[in-house]
This record gives structure tokens, sequence and C-alpha cells, in this order.
């Protein structure tokens, strides 16, 4: 892998934070890690996300190791649990377990007893009595992981539910700016989630993480997309958590330091939540002569997977101010990092 | 106060003497200090104290009432006996306090034929509960919408209203004829308010706590457009059938009471019913708070509110827990009469249906051996005075049954047949899956702390209930 050109702009930080050495087993560390689940990111303090993305530099320094591998995790089983089809995060989570050494389930809940209706509950007690000790799961229903949570021994990490949670993929995303912002920080840049807000549990846990961050966040889309998130922005400004809500792209997109456009699905014509695709795309499509819109050095994010043409242009997807490979790479190191430190806990504790 | 009777259940109380009580009588308005004797299954006599005999006794600690009157059960026998049966059913409701319920008719078979009623009433008299045991038919054949139950010989058979709660009734013409039809025998339609079309897939009521949560939204406006057409609808069919009347059960928006309120003023004859559940938690319980609705907030994730899991399957309910205010609006219903009633929407469900993802749990709370401490709470809090909440478990509901129940005006009458509850506001229970008698354990408030353990209810003379160890 090719990561070194990316990050010039990143500094080593002055480490505020305890990172581990990662060649070592996590619970000879001695690190100030004490969520035994990653559920969602709306518990993590300032200081639990620094921490994240220090472990996540180290890990970015394994990856670029000629053998990308450390032994922390050997002998540990580490399943993964999807209950809805997904490409990139599985195989992101199965490298990552896979650097750190651990043994690696796949379970794609189509094929399993699932399909026979075997509940939630059943499932993931048949899986920690095979010897699961860190659970990965996906599941359409918003809410799924925490019930996991609940009857599972070992760590659940969401690896995203329903419309609600995608933990590891806002923090890969908070790492993805932090690495390509001038300063190393979010804190006062204009980030702006485009598009299907309303059914994106990317947005949601961005939320929490970018306003945390001190981020000068913006939501955009069509009003039938952004229902109720008006309501949020208000309590989030009482509460010290500020970002705006908007249908006006150009007003979102003025002067924007980061740009991620979210995924829009076909279905929503059929439930009468857009007129076409096509109208989309040319109200809400995140194309070049909009970008210009942007500082001149935006970045461009995309959780995948994209609908060129729709609401990306192809040509914006692989502009140079495209940083959609880099969230790839770094969605790794974010979970071998988020991993590690579960592992941890576990075995702390 | 000194409990004499012996007690196996359902015998009749030969001689029970309760004195130094808190008596409440809502048949005749008037609630004091009391002595209240029972011999042989009646009130004997009911001596209100005055001066220096009232000392010392206040309405906070035992307190003695007609028993309650649930509008609004789910007793699941036929059908579905793992959640509930008719006899689990009936004791669950003497722990509340309850000594008449009124079952819905979404059994299976469901209760759309004389057959069915029969059937259910051998059931509940081999139990010997003495809880009195009435029930809805169905609106319509199979509560499928389509064609009309047979009403006629339903009510000749003795059911105290038509429901198909839970399916309701979408089209406006089976609805329109329906109260038409009932009302030849003043019967109710009692509907479950809500446009079915506006609620596909919702999980939680469409506000901040959803769009956190990323619930899909259930709107009150659901509720609200489908009472507005109910309201129409009977405006239009009493013009030519004086007898139709509407019940609105569960209401719980603003809006839809904003509108109960217009019509009574409007001299409709319609009656609602609100629930405790809607009046004393709200939607930021499924966050993970665990206050009462008037002590909510508006963000229970800025202020530190979040002391549980979120998306506890317990709490998924239909019609949604609603906003703080919404809740507010349910208690302000009760406060000012808009509301008749409180019923429990009691809805046992087994764990298989409720121990599952939230989005995929069945909708129901397991609720009538809660109701009173949650009233009690709002009473507790200065938000409802007790006479108002009693009023409400008693005179109300027995107002929307009429003569159809053996209760009439239920009150403390010298002379009547004993019908009583008899609990003590200073001492709380912890609700558990054992302290419960329903097979529905499916309560969101386990393991908490609840005011107004029940010591005892006596039904038409008869012990339904007995706290242990008394």
């Amino acid at each position: 892998m090719n990561l070194a050109a990316a990050d010039e702009a990143r500094q080593p930080s002055p480490t505020d934070v305890p990172v581990p050495a990662v060649d070592a087993a996590p619970h000879e560390q001695d690190v100030p890690w004490r969520h035994r689940h990653l559920l969602d990111v709306d518990v993590l303090s300032a200081d639990d996300l620094e921490l994240v993305m220090r472990t996540a530099d180290a890990m970015r320094e394994v990856l670029d190791r000629p053998i990308p591998r450390v032994p922390a995790l050997r002998g540990s089983n580490v399943t993964i649990l999807f209950y809805e089809a997904s490409t990139r995060t599985r195989v992101s989570f199965e490298v990552a377990a896979k650097n750190l050494s651990a043994d690696v389930v796949n379970i794609a809940a189509a094929t399993s007893s699932v399909a026979k209706g075997e509940s939630l509950v059943d499932t993931i007690r048949t899986v920690e009595a095979l010897g699961a000790r860190m659970l990965v799961m996906r599941h359409s229903v918003s809410g799924a992981p925490y019930l996991a949570a609940e009857v599972f021994g070992g760590s659940v990490l969401n690896g995203g539910d329903g419309w609600h949670a995608h933990p590891t993929q806002a923090l890969l995303d908070l790492y993805t700016m932090q690495r390509q912002l001038p300063g190393g920080t979010v804190a006062g840049r204009k980030v702006v989630i485009l598009g299907d807000v309303l059914h994106s549990r990317v947005a949601r846990s961005n939320i929490w993480s970018l306003t945390a961050a001190g981020a000068d966040l913006w939501l955009c889309g069509p009003s039938t997309l952004l229902r109720g998130f008006d309501a949020w922005a208000v309590h989030g400004a009482a509460a010290g958590r500020r970002f705006q809500v908007t249908s006006s792209i150009e007003e979102a997109l003025r002067d924007a330091d980061v740009v991620m456009a979210l995924r829009i699905q076909r279905e929503r014509m059929a439930s009468g939540l857009l007129p076409s695709l096509r109208e989309y795309a040319a109200r809400f499509g995140l194309t070049r002569e909009r970008l210009a819109l942007a500082r001149e050095d935006a970045i461009v994010l995309h959780p995948g997977p994209m609908n060129e043409g729709v609401e990306i242009a192809p040509d914006v997807a692989v502009s140079a101010q495209s940083r959609i490979t880099d969230q790839v790479t770094n969605g790794v190191a974010i979970r071998m990092a988020l991993l590690y430190l579960l592992a941890g806990v576990r075995d702390g504790g | 106060m000194a409990v004499e009777a012996p007690g196996d259940l359902g015998r009749i109380v030969a001689e029970l003497d309760l004195s130094r009580v808190w008596a409440v009588d809502p048949a005749a308005g008037r609630e004091g200090s009391a002595d209240v004797i029972v011999r042989d299954g009646r009130l004997e006599t009911v001596t209100w104290l005055e001066g220096q005999d009232a000392d010392g006794v206040d309405a906070r600690g035992v307190v003695v009432a007609p028993g309650f009157i649930d509008l609004h059960v789910h007793l699941r026998e036929p059908g579905n006996e793992d959640a509930e049966t008719i006899a689990s059913g009936l004791a669950a409701a003497a722990h509340g306090g309850f000594t008449t319920v009124c079952a819905m008719p979404n059994t299976d078979p469901a209760l759309d034929e004389p057959g069915v009623l029969a059937r259910i009433r051998g059931v509940a008299a081999a139990s010997d509960s003495p809880v009195e045991l009435l029930a809805y038919g169905a609106v319509s054949a199979g509560r499928s919408g389509e064609q009309l139950a047979a009403l006629g010989e339903l009510g000749d058979a003795g059911v105290v209203g038509f429901s198909d709660d839970g399916a309701p009734v979408r089209s406006p013409q089976i609805l329109r004829n329906a109260m038409a039809y009932a009302g030849m025998a003043g019967l109710p339609i009692v509907d479950h308010a809500e446009d079915a079309s506006a609620t596909e897939g919702a999980e939680a009521n469409d506000g901040f706590v959803a769009t956190v949560l990323g619930l899909r939204g259930w709107p009150a406006s659901a509720e609200v457009s489908a009472v507005a057409r109910d309201l129409a609808i009977l405006e239009d069919v009493v013009r030519d059938v004086p007898g139709a009347r509407l019940h609105l059960t569960h209401l719980s928006t603003a809006g839809a009471l904003d509108l109960v309120r217009l019509a009574k003023a409007a001299g409709l004859p319609v009656t609602c019913d609100v629930t405790p559940h809607h009046l004393a938690l709200s939607d930021e319980w499924i966050a993970g708070a665990r206050r009462w609705a008037w002590d909510a907030s508006t963000d229970p994730w800025a202020d530190g509110a979040l002391e549980a899991p979120p998306y506890d399957p317990s709490l998924r309910v239909n019609p949604p827990l609603r906003s703080p205010a919404d809740a507010a609006a349910v208690l302000a219903a009760l406060l000012d009469g808009t509301a008749d009633a409180v019923a429990t929407d009691h809805a046992p469900h087994t764990e298989v249906d409720k121990a599952v993802e939230f989005g995929l749990a069945a909708n129901g709370i397991s609720g009538i051996e809660t109701a009173l401490g949650l009233l009690l709470a709002a009473v507790d809090a200065g938000r409802l005075p007790l006479a108002r909440a009693i009023a409400a478990l008693t005179v109300g509901p027995a107002a929307v049954l009429g003569s159809r129940s053996r209760r009439g005006r239920p009150g403390l009458s010298e002379g009547s047949p004993a019908d009583l509850v008899v609990f003590d506001r200073a001492d709380a229970w912890t609700v558990s899956a054992a302290a419960l008698r329903s097979r529905g354990r499916n309560s969101p408030l386990l393991g908490r702390s609840l005011p107004g353990r029940v010591l005892l209810t006596i039904a038409d003379g008869r012990i339904a209930f007995e706290a242990p160890g008394d």
C-alpha cells in the first residue's frame, strides 16, 4: 500500500494521551480506555477520541511495514456477523483483525440459521459458545447492537445499525479529515454532509464526533431527507453541540473545507421522498461547478458505495481533491485501533 | 387498619374492619377519614370521621376506594395463552386494584360472534376470580375491516361495545355503518385512532428522540387525522341514529385531545380514555432516560438523564410513547375531564415476541399492575389530585359502560356488594417479574419502585387479591 504521499500536512502530534505500543498485547499496556463496547460515538469523550486517533497513527505505521502485521490479538476470536450486505466495511474489519493476528470468523446472516428464524439473542449466545470474544455486527434494525451487548460476554463493535450509527465510519472520517487539514484539526473547519441525511447512520454518528471535535458542521439535502434534524440542531445548540441544517446547497458549500457526499438510494423515489434521481442529481449532486464554491483546497469524502453521476459527479470522485481511497485505508487503521483498545478492556477486566 | 378477613381467593368476605383509613367515594364526590366495615360481602357501614377522631389520618396512608374499572385490556385467550390467560389476566387485574375489566376482541379466533363470548365467559367462571370480565366484540368479521361482525347478536349476548383495536377500521364506510348499527343498541364503537397508512414501519414517536436514535418516525398527525375522521363520521351518524356513540381509546397526542375537547363542547356523544404510560412516561425513555414525563427536559442527552441502555423493547407500544409535551397534554385532558377514563391497554407478550430488536418487537406494555403506581407518582408529584385519579379509574369508565356493567356508579354506598381496593400510599413496592401476576413481564418498570402497594382487592363481595404476608 502506498500511503506515504497522503499525509505530508500532518506532523506527529504532541502525545497528550499515552499511546499504546501496538506490537505488544493490549492487556500488557496501561491505556486509559474504559469502554467495553463500541456501539456509537455519543459516549466518547474528547480524550477518548484523541486516544483512538493516536492509536490509529500507530496502526498506520504498522500498515506501512513490509509485513503489516502485529501479534497483538493472537489467539483471540473476532466474529464478524453481518445481517446486511456489505463489502467494504466487512472486509475492512476482516483485514484489520487479521493484521492484529486475530482468528476471524465471518458469518453472513443470510447463510446462517438466522434465515431459519433464529432470534438475535440465540445467535449471539451461539457465536459466543463457539468462541467469539469480540463481535463485529451489522444489522438493519436501529439499536440491534445494544441488544447484542446485553447478552454477549465479550465486546461488541457496531459495524452499522439501521439508520442509527456507524461509529467506525465516523471515526475514520474524523481521522481522515485530521490528517488532511492543515493544522491537523477539524476545529473551526466547515464540514458539509450532503445528501440523504434522514436514512444515514454515517451522518448521525458524524454529528456526535464532529460537533465534539469542534467542527463547523453543516447538513444539507432536500427537506424530505432532513426530516427531524432541525429539531436536533436546536437541541444540539442548547447543549453546546452546534450544527447547521439547510436545503441551500450554495449556502452549505460556500467556503467549505470538507464536503462529504452520502449515497442516495433508488428506493427513496418509490417512497415518495424524491421526484427522481435525475432531479436529485441536478439539484444536490456534487459537481465540479458546485465544488468550486468551497475552498480551493477543500477535500471530498464519501463513505461509499458511490452512485457516480447521482450524488457525486465521476470527475469529482477521482479529482485531486478526493480523499475517498484514503478513507478506505484509514478505515483499516481505525478498526485495528478500536479492536485493540476494546481487547485491552476485556483482557484487563 | 385491621384486616380480619381470612383470605382464600374468591371467598366471600365475612368480616373486614378498615378503621381510620382515607376513604374516597367518587360517586358522592367525597373523600376523607373514615371507618369502613364489610360484612358478609356487603359494605355495611362507612363512618366519616370528624374532628379529633380524624386526627392522624390523611390521604398519604391507607386508602380505600371502589374497585377500578379498566376499559382496555388484552387477555390473549383464546389463541395466545403463552402471553396471558383469562385466569392470569384477572389475577393481574386484581393485583392492580381492578375489579372490572373489558377485554379486547383480538383473540384467535377473534370475538366476532357470540360463541367466542360464551367460551371466554366459561373460562372466566372456571377461574373462580370474582373480577368482572366484560368484553368488546369485533367491528368487522375476523377483524379484517371488510364486513360487519355479528353486531346485533353480539350486542344481545352482552358485549359492551365494538372495536377492531390493533387493526383499526380503514374504510370510512364500514366505520360509519358500524357506528350506526351499534347505535341502535346504544353501544359505542371503541376506536384505536390511527391512520395506518401514515405509520407503516413506524417505530417511535416522530420527534427528537426518534431522529437521534434513527428510529422510523410515528407521526402524531396519524392519530390526529384519524380522530378528526372519526368525529366527522360520528357527527354525520348521530343525525340519523341518536344512540350512536364513539369512544376513542388510548389517545396520546395533544392534537387529538384538543379535537375531542371541541367535539364534547359541541355536544357530540364522544368519550375517550388515556393510558398511565402515555401520562407518566415519554419517548425519552427509549433513549435511556428514566424520569417521569413531568420531570423531563427537552434533551436527555444534554442533561445527563440517560441511565439505562437505549432501545428497551418493552417500551415499544402502539400508540408510541410521545414527547413530554404530549404527555403533559394527556395529563391536562385528564384534569379537565376531556379524558373520561384511564385505561391501561394491558398488552402482555411473551419473551419470544419481546426480547428482540426494538424495531421487531411486538407492540404493547403489560400495564394493569402498574397503572395505580404510575398515577400515584403523578399524585405524589402534585400533578394530579388523588380524587381525580380515582374517579378516572371508577366513575369515569363506569359512565362509558353504562348499565352493561354490574358496577353501576362506583362509590361507597352502604349496603351495596363490596367492590373495593385498599392500598397503602406510604408503602412502595418494586416491580419485578416475580411480583407480576400477569404472564406478560413486558414492563419497562421492572426493577423500579412504585408508590401504593395494593393490600386487598374485593370484587362483588369476594376476595380477588390479598397481599401476601398480611
